[in-house]
C-alpha cells in the first residue's frame, strides 16, 4: 500500500521472539512472537485482562518478562546494560492510558523535559521544539496549564505531544481512545495515520475500540487469556471474515451470541 | 413425587425448613422449598442443613435438585446452589440441576464455577501469633529494603560529583524552599515552647536547691544537645516526609513514575535526590535555628517569670555552652534525622501500590517509621557517645 514510503532495513524496527510474561508467580503471556513492520501501525487486541497492557510494559522496559527477547533494529532491549537501554528507550515514546503527565509542571515543562535529558540544544530552542510539538497535537495556547486543569481528551494529546518530544521511531499507545467522545477518539485517529504517513512513524496500540482499529491498523495481534497466548495475526478486516477462530471473529463483528461469557 | 406422605422415613432423609431431602436407589433429591432472601440470612442457615444432608449420605453418587416447592427466591437461592456445585464437584460426585426452572439455570450457569481463595480472617491465637510474625517480617523488609534503597541513593549521590547526575538544580532549590523556609514557622512555634516549658519544669526543681540561675545552663544544654534536633526532626516527619511519601505514592499512581522511566530519566535522580538533599541541608539550619529560639524561650522565662536580667541570663548560657561540641553533636544528630526522614518517605512514596488505600498506607507508615528511627539512632548517638567520653 506504501510500498514507496517503507525505507528498507535489516531489521524491524521491533521484533518480539518467544515472550514469557508473568507477575510474581502468575503467568499472564507465554510464547508471544511477532514483529512490527517499519512505519505501519500495529493493533494489539483481546479481551479485558488477557494481557495486553502487560505485553505493553515489557516492550517499554517496565516489566521484565520471564524470557524471550525484545528486539528494537538488532538491540536486545532487556539484554543490555541500563546506558544502553535507556539509549534504546530514548527512540520510544509512550503515551499511557490517562497520559501521565508529571503533574507538577506545565504542560510546556512536560514535553521540555525528555528534550533537556537528552539533547544539548539551548533551553530557548528546547522552548520552541515543545511549542511546536504541542501545536502539532492542537495544544498551542495551553502550554502554561498544568495537566490538573486540562480535560482528558487534552491530557492524552498532550502526553502524545510529550511521547513525540524526541522525534521517536516507534510509539506506544495503550487505549488512546478510552474515555473519549466518538468525535475525540476520531480526532485522535486521524492524528495517528497523519503522523504515520507524514512522519513514518511506527505505531503499537493497544484498542478495545473497533471503529478505531478499522481505521488506524494496517497489522493486527490477537491475545487469547485462555491459551495465554497470541492466537492469530493479521489485518483487522481480514480476521473479521476469515479467521479460523470463532473467538476472533466474533470479537471483530460485535457479535456474542457465538462465544460463550 | 409423593414420598412426603410416606411416614417411614430410610437412613439419611430429612425434612427441614428449606429443603426436603429423599433417597432414590444411587442418587439423592432434594426438593429446595419455602422462602428464599438474601436479608433473611437463608444461606447460612441452607448450607448448615446441606452439609447435614451431605455427610450422612455420603454413599450416594448423585444429587438431584428440583425447586417445585418454592414460595419466592432471589441471588441467595443461586449462591446456595453454586455453593452445593462445588462441594459435590469436590467430593467427586454429581450435581444434576435439570429439575430447576429455566431462570434458575441460566443464572446458574452465568455464576462462575471458579472458587475464590479462602482469606483466613478468623482470629484465633495462630493467627495472632502469624500477626506478629508477618508483623516483625514485614519491619525487616523494611529495613533491608531502606538499606538497599540507600545503597542506590549512595550511588546517585556519587554520580552528582561526576556530573552525570539528572537531578535539576531548580528542583533542589524548590525542595530547599519547601521543606525549609516554609517550616521556620512552625518550627518557630515548637522550639520557643519546648524551651519556655523545660524552664518552667526546671525552675520548680532547681528553686529546691537554691540554684535557679542553672535554668539557663539547663534549658541551653537540653536544647542544643537533644531537643533541637529532635523536635526539628518530628516536624519535618511529619511535615516533609508525608508531603514526599503522598507526593511520589500518587505519582506512582498515575503513572508518572512509569512514564519518567520510559523516558529513560531515573526516578532516583530526578525526584528523590532532590527532595532528600534538600532535606539533608535544611534539617541542620532548622535545629540550629530552634535551638537559639528554644533558648529564646527559656531566657523569656527567666526574665519574666523568675526575674533574672536578660544579660545574666545570656552570661550563664554562654558559659554553659562554652564547648561547642554540645552544639556541634546535635548537629550531627539533626544531620542523620533528615537523611532518615528523607529516604523513608521517598521509600515509602516510591513503593506505593496503584491504588488510593495504599497511598494513604505509604503516608502512615512513612511517618511512623521515620520518628521510630529517630529515635532508636537519637539513642544509639547518645550511648556512644557516653562510650567514646564526648558527654
Ligand atoms: N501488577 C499486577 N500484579 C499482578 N497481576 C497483575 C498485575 N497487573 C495485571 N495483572 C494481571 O495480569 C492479567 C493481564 O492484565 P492486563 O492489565 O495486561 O490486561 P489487559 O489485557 O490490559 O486488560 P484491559 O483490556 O482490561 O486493560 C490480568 O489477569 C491481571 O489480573
Ligand atoms: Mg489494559
Amino acid at each position: 500500500m506504501k510500498e514507496e514510503e517503507v525505507k528498507t532495513y535489516d531489521f524491524p524496527v521491533l521484533r518480539v521472539e518467544n515472550l514469557d510474561l508473568a507477575y510474581a508467580d502468575y503467568q499472564v503471556l507465554k510464547d508471544v512472537t511477532f514483529e512490527v513492520a517499519d512505519g505501519t501501525c500495529l493493533v494489539v487486541m483481546g479481551g479485558s485482562g488477557c494481557g495486553k497492557s502487560t505485553l505493553l510494559k515489557a516492550l517499554i522496559g517496565l516489566l521484565p518478562p520471564r524470557k524471550g527477547n525484545v528486539l528494537i533494529r538488532s538491540d536486545d532491549l532487556w539484554s543490555s546494560e541500563f546506558e544502553k537501554r535507556a539509549e534504546i528507550l530514548r527512540r520510544f515514546g509512550v503515551l499511557f492510558q490517562g497520559g501521565a503527565l508529571w503533574s507538577s509542571m506545565t504542560l510546556l515543562e512536560n514535553v521540555m523535559l525528555p528534550l533537556e535529558t537528552h539533547t544539548d540544544l539551548p533551553e530557548s530552542e528546547v522552548g520552541q521544539v515543545a511549542e511546536y510539538k504541542l501545536s502539532l497535537v492542537g495544544l498551542a495556547g495551553f502550554e502554561q496549564f498544568y495537566p490538573s486543569q486540562l480535560s482528558g481528551g487534552m491530557k492524552k494529546r498532550a502526553g502524545l505531544a510529550r511521547a513525540m518530544a524526541l522525534d521517536p521511531d516507534i510509539l506506544f499507545f495503550d487505549e488512546p481512545s478510552a474515555g473519549l467522545d466518538p468525535l475525540t477518539s476520531r480526532k485522535l485517529d486521524d492524528l495517528i495515520n497523519e503522523l504515520k504517513e507524514s512522519l513514518g512513524i511506527t505505531f503499537v496500540v493497544v484498542s478495545h475500540d473497533l471503529s478505531s482499529i478499522y481505521e488506524i491498523a494496517d497489522d493486527s495481534i490477537f491475545l487469547d487469556s485462555n491459551t495465554k497466548s497470541l492466537l492469530e495475526r493479521g489485518d483487522p478486516a481480514w480476521l473479521a471474515e476469515n479467521s479460523v477462530h470463532e473467538h476472533v471473529r466474533s470479537f471483530m463483528n460485535r457479535d456474542s451470541s457465538t462465544d460463550q461469557i | 413425587m409423593s414420598d412426603k406422605e410416606t411416614p417411614l422415613k430410610k437412613q439419611g432423609e430429612s425434612d427441614g425448613v428449606w429443603m426436603t431431602f429423599r433417597r432414590d436407589g444411587d442418587e439423592g433429591h432434594c426438593v429446595i422449598k419455602g422462602e428464599w432472601t438474601v436479608g433473611g440470612g437463608a444461606v447460612r442457615s441452607a448450607s448448615l442443613e446441606w452439609s447435614g444432608i451431605l455427610s450422612s449420605n455420603l454413599d450416594l453418587r448423585a444429587f438431584r435438585f428440583s425447586a417445585s416447592e418454592i414460595e419466592s427466591w432471589d441471588s441467595s437461592l443461586i449462591v446456595f446452589l453454586d455453593l452445593c456445585r462445588r462441594e459435590l464437584a469436590d467430593s467427586g460426585k454429581g450435581f444434576d440441576p435439570a429439575g430447576l426452572p429455566a431462570g434458575i439455570l441460566k443464572l446458574l450457569g452465568m455464576c462462575g464455577s471458579k472458587r475464590p481463595k479462602k482469606i483466613g480472617s478468623d482470629f484465633s491465637l495462630d493467627a495472632g501469633i502469624e500477626f506478629f510474625e508477618t508483623g516483625l517480617g514485614r519491619f525487616r523488609e523494611t529495613i533491608l529494603g531502606l538499606a538497599c534503597f540507600w545503597a542506590e541513593w549512595l550511588s546517585a549521590f556519587l554520580l552528582l560529583f561526576i556530573g552525570r547526575s539528572g537531578m535539576r538544580l531548580r528542583d533542589l532549590i524548590m525542595a530547599c524552599r519547601t521543606c525549609g523556609a516554609s517550616a521556620l514557622p512552625i518550627v518557630t512555634l515548637i522550639s520557643f515552647l519546648t524551651g519556655l516549658t523545660m524552664a518552667f519544669v526546671g525552675s520548680v526543681q532547681l528553686e529546691k536547691f537554691n540554684a535557679k540561675i542553672y535554668i539557663a545552663d539547663l534549658v541551653s544544654l537540653a536544647m542544643v544537645r537533644e531537643m533541637g534536633a529532635l523536635m526539628v526532626a518530628i516536624v519535618m516527619a511529619g511535615r516533609t516526609g508525608a508531603a514526599f511519601a503522598a507526593e511520589l505514592g500518587s505519582m506512582k499512581l498515575n503513572e508518572e513514575i512509569d512514564s519518567l522511566r520510559t523516558f529513560g530519566i531515573s526516578p532516583m535522580q530526578f525526584l528523590v535526590l532532590p527532595r532528600t538533599l534538600g532535606l539533608l541541608l535544611m534539617t541542620p539550619l532548622l535545629t540550629l535555628y530552634a535551638d537559639v529560639v528554644g533558648i529564646l524561650g527559656g531566657l523569656t522565662v527567666g526574665t519574666q517569670v523568675m526575674d533574672f536580667s536578660v544579660l545574666h541570663y545570656y552570661d550563664q548560657t554562654q558559659s554553659a555552652l562554652r564547648g561547642m561540641w554540645e552544639v556541634y553533636s546535635g548537629l550531627i544528630k539533626s544531620l542523620a534525622f533528615g537523611l532518615i526522614i528523607g529516604l523513608v518517605g521517598c521509600y515509602k512514596g516510591l513503593g506505593s501500590g496503584k491504588d488510593s488505600a495504599s497511598l494513604g498506607r505509604a503516608v502512615t507508615s512513612s511517618v511512623v517509621t521515620s520518628v521510630t528511627l529517630i529515635v532508636v539512632v537519637d539513642a544509639l548517638f547518645e550511648i556512644t557517645f557516653s562510650f567514646l567520653d564526648l558527654r
